[in-house]
Order: C-alpha cells, then structure tokens, then sequence
C-alpha cells in the first residue's frame, strides 16, 4: 500500500490536498485486515481507555523507527525536526487553530495537564497567586488530573473546587446550573478562581459536557484560564478550539484518531503569558517555545507524533472521513445502549444528544453493584469468562441522593459502551454475551444442522447443573422455515437464519414472561444487527427441567 | 550416531556470539554509513528490536488486558534486573523512566520544591562542571535558578593528564563557595562526560562532597554502562541516572535514576502525575499515562543479548575501549595531534585532537565540519570546539569524538567500511595540509573567492 512519506515535510500540495477519491471507500473485509491485530475472540467495546490503532499506520510508524535506527543521528537532524512540525500542521488545520505555534505534541493528556499545572504552582511559589486562591474542577475529573492538581497546585497552597455533575443527567442545564453554583462557592471569601479545569467529555461516567456554554461563563465570572481536558474528543466530536475559546485544550489522538500509542495535542492560545509553559522534562530546546520544547524532551521514540499524516490518510479512506465515522460510531452507539436499558429495564446515563461514541447504559440493580470493588470484579469477570473488555462504573451517593429505579432496585451500576465504526464486527455478539451475563444466560452458537447434537448437548448440561445445584430452566422451541411463531407473552417473531442459540436460563432470576422477552430481544438484535435477516434461523431450544 | 552416553561426552560449549551474527545483528543500520558516534544515539541489535515488536503487538491486541495484568510485572521485571547490575540494595530505590533527561527534570524539581517550602535559602548553590551536559544545565535554569538557586560551574580542564588535575579544580570551587558563605545543595556530576568525554574520578569526587558536607549529590552517567564499570554501594551518590539506549544496546529509550534509599526518597516525584502519584517514585515512573513502554520492558532480554559475548557487559567494554583507544592513537599519529586524555581516563569513546589547519574555531564549525562529512563521507561523528585559553600558543582547538561499539569493525589490517573511510578522511586531509585550505571554502560559503593555495 502506498503512503505519503512521512518523511517529507510540508510539501506545497499537502496544504491543498482534498480526501482521496478513491474509487471506492474502505469495505468491511479492509477493516477486518487493519485490525487483525487484536485479540480475535475478545469483544472490545473499551476503546475509549487505550484506543486503536489500524495496520496500515502501524506499519508507517515502523518504517520511521527503523529509520532512526539506521541513521540516527542523520535522522535527529534532518527529519525529526520537519516531521513533528508536519504532523502539527495537520493538526492546526483539523481543531481551525490560527497559527502552528499554538499546536504543541505531547505523550498524552497526563502530560499536558502536567504542563498548565505545573505553571500554577510555580505562580503560587512565585507570589503571583495568592494562598486559597482557587482551581476549579469537576468532581469527576480523570484520576490522573485530579493527582496532578494535588501534586501542583494543593502543594503550592492553593485550593480545590469541584462541580458536583448530576448523574444521570437529563439536559445540559442541569450541569450548567451546577457549574454556576461552583464558580459562587469558589469566589466566596474574597478568593479568586484561577483556573478552571473542564472535561469536553467526561471519562467516568462518559458525558458530553457543554463545554462552549461553560467557557462563556468562566470569561464571564472573571475566570482567568480554561483549561479544557479534551482527552475523548478528537474523532469523537467536532473540535474547533476558537469555538470553544479556551486558553488550553488538549486530546490524545491515539484514542479515537487512530494513532499509535501515544500522542496528544496541546493546544495554548497565544496570550502573553503562553511563553511561560514549559515541558517539565527540560531540554537544550527550553525557551525556544513548548511546540519546540516537545518535540525534543531527549532520546527516545517519536514515531507515534510522526505518523500523524498517515493516519490521516487512513481516516479519509472511510466514507465522510472522521466526520463519517463519528456520525456512525455515535449512531451505532447509541442503538446498542438504547438496545441493552430497554431489555434490561435499565437507564442511558444520558440523552443521545449528550454522547458521542461511548454511553453509558445502567445495569441491572439485581447485580447488587455497591462498591468500586464490585466494579472492577465485574469487569475482569466479564473479560476472563466471557471475554468482554468493558468498563464498569459505580455510583456512588450522596445522603439523600436517589438514584434511578429499576423494577429491582437502585440502579448502582453503568456500563460504558463505546464503540468504532464497523471495526468489531463482533460487537454484536459481544452486546449479546453481555445481556446474557446479566440475565444468567449461557449462549452457545451451534451449527443448526446439528439437532442430535444439540439435544445432547442440553442433556449434559442439565446433569452438570443439577450438579452444582443450579435450577436451570432451559427452553426449547423450534419454527420451521417460514413460520412465524409466539411465545407465550411476546410478539410475533419471524423465524430467519441459520444459527442455532442454546440458551441456559437460571429460572430463579427471570420469570417466564421475562425469558420470552429475553428471546424476543436476542432474536431481534441478531436479526437487525447482522442485517441478514434471510440467513437467521433461530433454533431456540427451551425446555423445562 | 551413538547413544546417549557418548553425547553427554561430546556435549558442545555454548557459543559466543560470531563476528557474522553480529553484523546481521546490525545489519539495518546504513551499510555505507561508518558510524563512529555510538554516544550520540547508541544502537540497538535486531534480535531486541523483535523482542519490543511482540511487546507491542501485545499491548495492541488487548490493551486492556495487558494493562491490568502485565505492565506493572513486567516494569518490576526490568528493575529487578537493573538492580542486580548496578548492585543496588533494594529495588525500590530503582526507577526506570525515558532518558537521563527525565531523570535530572526529577531531581532539580525535588530541589525546586525545597526552595518554594523553605528548606532552602534564596541563594543556596548547586556545583557543576563546565562542560555538563546542555540539557541539564537548561534544567538547572528551569528548577533550581528560577526557584532561586544559584550555579557554580567547575571548569574542567582539557586535554587533561591525570585525575588530580579533576579534583584540583573542584576543590577550589568548593573553597570559594564556602568563603562566600553559600551553602552548595546540589553537586552534579557526570561520571564519563559529554563534550569533550573524559571518565571523572566520580569515587573521589563523591567523597570530596561529603567532606564538604553537600547535601545532595547526583551523578549523570548517560554514557555508565557498558562503557565503565557501575556499583552504586562503591560510589556512594545519592542519585544516579544512566541511559540504557547507548550503551547498554536497549531500543529508544529507557534509563533507570538510582535513588539512595533516605528519608527524602518518598519526597521525589516524576513530573508527569498519575493516579499513581504518592506511591513511590518508582511505582510512579511506571505509569505515566497511556504510551509506549515497550523499551522499557525489554530489559531483561537486553541481558541475554549481551551476554552473547564473551565476557557479557564487561568483556564487551573492556574490548570497546581497547579498540577505541588503538583508532585514537593511529589518528593521532597520523594526524600530529593528541588524545585528550590519557587512555585511563578514556571509555569506550576518546577525544583525538583535529589538525589545526581545519581551523575549527566556533560551534558553529563543529556542526558545519560534522555535516560535511556526513554528506560528503558518510562518516558520522561528534566533533568538539576547544576554545583556546588565554596565552596558549598554537592549541588544538577542535577535537574529533570516536566511539567504538561491537559493530564496529576497525582492524587495521582489514580493508572494511570503516577503516576505508577513515583512511579517506587521514587522505583528504593530508591533501588539504598540501593544498591548503581548498576545503576550508566548501565550509564558508560566504567567502566570495577561493583562496589560492600558497
């Protein structure tokens, strides 16, 4: 396959280069070969933690570090240089910055917030902020800025706010009037707030933040500095930094911009005081200007910052580009979440509108999820036996604080979806072994010729239960081509393709009712999803014991 | 073939490794490239480069995964291995991060910190040589000065003869910092030096700073490993940092910073601040945010690779240096200049003095010199501007740096890539010393006319 060589800096045609017009975009098969790479049995609907990364671009990055490798020093002084500043141009183009200068590279949103906190500590060592004066953030801030605030600015003796979101959330306002509350509560007592510190999109519990509205009011408090952590948000949402009219934005492109791991960008508007931002591993380069500083902090690997034309490449070869894909992760994501609250009678964390390519879909409260321990048990439960990679979120309350209902309960748990246009094309079957995990459904896909087989199969099954002292339920029912057929409860359901579902139903959990409606549901899905419907043809065993 | 009892008689030792594998080994560096600046970027062999290929490729199939159950293992792997080199006495006081870059950003901000919080006065100083290292002088600027510190730099004398002379030139430093009532904080001290490369008596100059009573000492041994012998209970420093991608053949880049367990050690942090922060430097180096860590993963694979060779890391350094200083003295020779150091004081790089006639008398020379025979020779190597002192007649004021790593080939006998650009480069310039500064002109563009010989 052929890539623009990454070596090349900016050439005249780059900056009026259109999308390719291939003669056609990428197919599902091209999709399938990029990321052949993962794991093949495991359902990833986590992108939003590590990202992905395509083959094709994989393979630029290699040739770039094999070329270091062969001429290092040749290449430390007449490619690196000219690469990164490439790789920044795209950038600046992309987020409709107004000049490079504002476009530095960093390993990560770690990093960046590294960076702007670092400078508020040397302001409060230095005098210039006065003790008590105030950071402001939101209380479900990443882990790692919430540290950094502690390491920097606590330290140096300044103070905290957090803006408590609502979660679930039904519109913007609501965070909008939280966000006002804050600001009153962090000007009390004469202080003043320095920087605010805002998510364009949460991490944990996944939301979209208005984050234009947000700004507006911090120039309106008389905030000094906004500082957007945009980790989620490009190829998840549109970025336009003048837009949104923030002194610092940044977002790992190694997240939903298919780079390797790991690059992010740091976007500082030119201000006066944007030449006092400094990387806090110190080079010869210190005072040439962050871009600069960055984009040598010493030996080591740069590739994955000078790959970035490559991936670009790669984003243009879908139909739409990024903003194709985004519509249609957001599209897709937002069926599957829907899909999964409705069969399980649970919540979305969000309106649609408040999501882009991850959701957040409430869990079952007969989970019976009331720690972070819980949490993380479930997760890695889900990963070891039915190989789902997806992260778990808990609740926590405040006294007096109640949260949605179930038919069950409280609702304590919420999954977090996320998904990539058509790159898994497992997903399917991986919301599907999700649903079952809750509902204490076994699924096996059997070859639907295979009725001896299956037969005997459900024999063995209900020995070993019985075994362990499980009461399984276990349901068979059996259409013939064509057929349309009820099930006690439910709605029609049209008999269609060639797989079979062996399904093992623990009865104490689900009523009748209930698994009629668990099986209209796993039809349905299968049905739409696949969008095949003339191959299915679901062999649906279910058999008392 | 006879049974098993005459097979157990027969038993072959195992191989080192051959001259032919080393060169696959390195078979992707540029074949017409003669490399003679490995303590620029250092190497790193193929059988490595596959070995942080499958890291990769597992931390991209299931990253999730590998997050979870093998990265913090893995990192503790390569500090354990690291540890037993060094001779460290607890892995905790082991951490690995990018490059002695990172490390120094570490310690100054520490030192940064004691200023802000009033363990140190406004004034207090840190002592350093001349010829440290221009990132961490930068670094010093950004932490130490800018929180209010103040620099003593040591000059180093060069060429230099004998370790006293070292030693001399710090104690006086010391002295004048005492009589001007400064307490000196930080001393930083490079254990093989950059520009221009000397190994420093660093055990002696250790406990010169004790003497003094300097509170903390930090060593800078970019180029340790692989290149001198390193035992962190033998000298004795607080803090000490090496890159493993020069010398120790690691991919870019990984290095590990030393810290003496002390009261002080839970007080450093790295810069980049995770979720891990207040667990321990070395727990904190080992995340820090989603990236690459495959490098550093690779250690222990790095020791099996070196000790291929005969006699692992140690034959390996010894044999580097005898070649380098055998390339260094036919240079010398051939050229009328001298080593910048006795061979003692060498590693497995030496400075050899520059004909005077290339009149290299800037900087900016050096970097012109050094890109003219990169393009023109395809020699790749590190040259020094020695600025002359005053009274010095006729000094050499520029100095070529060669290094010597195992894929090197220099035997003087045998007409190889090396050699043959070496000998072009003694040619070109014995023509030069003929003709007279016809090459001098390529260098100056700005000259309008070309000199005449004479």
């Amino acid at each position: 396959m052929q890539h623009e060589d990454p070596r090349n800096g900016e050439s005249a045609h780059r900056s009026s280069k259109k999308p390719k017009l291939s003669s056609k975009f990428i197919t599902e098969s091209d999709i399938r070969d990029e990321f052949s790479h993962h794991h093949p049995r495991v359902a990833r609907i986590n992108n939003g933690s590590f990202g992905s990364c395509p083959g094709s671009v994989l393979t630029a990055q290699r040739h770039l570090q094999l070329q270091f490798l062969r001429q290092p020093d040749a290449f430390y002084f007449n490619t690196l240089r000219d690469g990164i500043t490439a790789s920044r141009k795209i950038i600046k183009d992309f987020i409709n910055a107004d000049h490079v200068d504002e476009v530095s590279l960093v390993d990560n949103a770690t990093t960046a917030a590294a960076i702007v906190l670092q400078r508020i500590g040397r302001s409060f060592a230095e005098g210039k902020f006065q003790k008590n004066d105030t950071v402001l953030m939101l209380h479900c801030a990443f882990q790692a800025v919430k540290k950094s605030i502690q390491a920097y600015v606590t330290r140096a003796g300044g103070s905290v706010i957090e803006v408590r979101l609502p979660f679930p959330v039904n519109s913007e306002e609501e965070i909008i009037s939280e966000f006002k509350k804050s600001i009153e509560e962090g000007k009390s007592n004469g202080r003043k707030i320095r920087l605010a510190i805002i998510d364009h999109i949460t991490s944990m519990p996944s939301l979209v933040i208005p984050v234009k509205e947000l700004v507006r009011i911090c120039r309106a408090e008389g905030i000094e500095q906004v500082f957007v952590d945009a980790a989620h948000a490009i190829g998840s949402v549109k970025v336009d930094v003048k837009e949104v009219g923030a002194d610092f934005y940044v977002s790992n492109l190694h997240k939903w911009f298919f780079c390797p791991p790991s690059v992010a960008f740091l976007y500082c508007k030119k201000s006066s005081s944007s030449s006092d931002l400094h990387h806090p591993v110190v080079s010869h380069e210190y005072g040439n200007g962050l871009p600069v500083e960055s984009a040598w902090i010493g030996t080591r690997d740069y590739s994955s910052q000078l790959v970035v034309p490559a991936v670009l490449e790669f984003v243009n070869r879908f139909e739409g580009g990024i903003d194709g894909i985004m519509k249609r992760n957001h599209d897709e994501v937002v069926k599957m979440g829907k899909m999964l609250a409705e069969s399980w009678g649970t919540n979305l964390g969000s309106p649609p509108e408040m999501s882009a390519a991850m959701i957040m879909v409430g869990l079952p409260s007969r989970l019976c999820l009331n720690s972070e321990e819980d949490a993380v048990t479930l997760r890695s439960h889900l990963r070891d036996r039915y190989e789902v990679e997806v992260p778990i979120f808990h609740q926590v309350f405040k006294d007096g604080e109640e949260g949605v209902r179930d038919k069950d309960g409280f609702i304590t748990g919420y999954l977090r979806m996320g998904k990539r246009a058509k790159c898994f094309i497992r997903n399917e079957e991986a919301v599907m072994k999700v649903r079952a995990a809750f509902h204490g459904i076994n699924i096996c896909v059997l070859p639907s010729s295979d009725a001896c087989g299956i037969t005997q199969f459900l024999k063995n099954q209900t020995k070993k239960r019985k075994e362990h002292r499980r009461r399984k339920l276990y349901a068979s029912w059996k259409p013939r081509n064509g057929e349309s057929c009820c099930l006690r409860g439910c709605n029609e359901v049209e008999s269609l393709g060639t797989y079979a579902f062996l399904l093992a139903i623990d009865k104490a959990e689900t009523s009748n009712v209930g698994i009629g409606m668990a099986l209209l549901q796993m039809v349905r899905i299968h049905w739409s999803m696949l969008d095949q419907p003339k191959l299915l043809k679901p062999w649906l065993w279910v058999k008392h014991v | 073939m006879n049974s098993t009892s005459a097979s157990a008689a027969v038993t072959p030792q195992p191989l080192f490794i051959t001259p032919p594998e080393v060169f696959s080994e390195f078979s992707h560096h540029h074949p017409s490239v003669a490399r003679i600046n490995n303590g620029g970027f250092g190497c790193c062999p193929s059988s490595l480069i596959s070995s942080q290929r499958q890291i990769q490729l597992q931390w991209l199939r299931q990253p999730d995964e590998f997050f979870f159950n093998q990265l913090q293992p893995g990192m503790l792997r390569s500090r354990n291995v690291i540890k037993e080199l060094i001779n460290a006495d607890h892995v905790d006081e082991v951490s690995i991060v990018d490059n002695a870059s990172t490390a120094i950003s570490i310690v100054l901000q520490h030192m940064a910190w004691g200023f802000a919080e009033g363990k140190f006065r406004s004034g207090d100083a840190t002592v350093m040589f001349h010829c440290t290292y221009g990132a961490v002088k930068k670094s010093v600027e950004a932490y130490f000065v800018r929180a209010g510190g103040y620099v003593i730099e040591v000059p180093l004398p060069f060429p230099v003869n004998s370790d006293d002379e070292i030693l001399q030139e710090f104690r006086q430093a010391l002295e004048k910092a005492k009589q001007s009532g400064r307490s000196v904080r930080l001393a930083i001290i490079d254990h093989v030096t950059f520009m221009p490369t000397v190994v420093m008596p660093v055990k002696q100059l250790v406990s010169i700073c004790r003497e003094a009573g300097i509170d903390h000492i930090f060593i800078d041994a970019a180029h340790g490993i692989g290149c001198v012998d390193v035992d962190m209970k033998q000298i004795g420093a607080d803090f000490y940092t090496k890159n493993l991608h020069k010398w120790l053949f690691c991919p870019p880049s990984a290095a590990f910073l030393y810290c003496r367990k002390s009261n002080e050690i839970s007080a450093l942090h790295h810069p980049v601040v995770t979720h891990q922060y207040g667990n321990g430097l070395a727990t904190e180096s080992s995340w820090i945010g989603t990236r690459d860590y495959s490098a550093q993963l690779v250690v222990p694979k790095v020791l099996e690779f070196v000790n291929r060779f005969e006699g692992g890391i140690d034959g390996i350094k010894r044999r580097n240096h005898d070649a380098v200083v055998g390339m260094g003295e036919m240079l010398g020779k051939a050229w009328g200049t001298h080593l910048g150091c006795p061979p003692h004081m060498c590693s497995s790089m030496v400075m050899v003095g520059l004909p005077a006639c290339l009149q290299v008398s800037s900087d900016q020379d050096t970097l012109k010199l050094r890109t003219y025979l990169r393009d023109k020779f395809g020699v790749e190597v590190a040259i020094y501007y020695r600025p002359p002192k005053d009274g010095e007649v006729g000094p050499l004021t520029g100095y070529a740096r060669i290094s010597y790593q195992v894929y090197n080939k220099i035997k003087l006998l045998e007409l190889d890539t090396d050699t043959e650009k070496l000998l072009l480069l003694l040619l070109l310039l014995w023509i030069i010393d003929i003709t007279g500064k016809k090459y001098l002109s390529l260098l100056q563009p700005k000259a309008t006319t070309l000199p005449l010989s004479h």
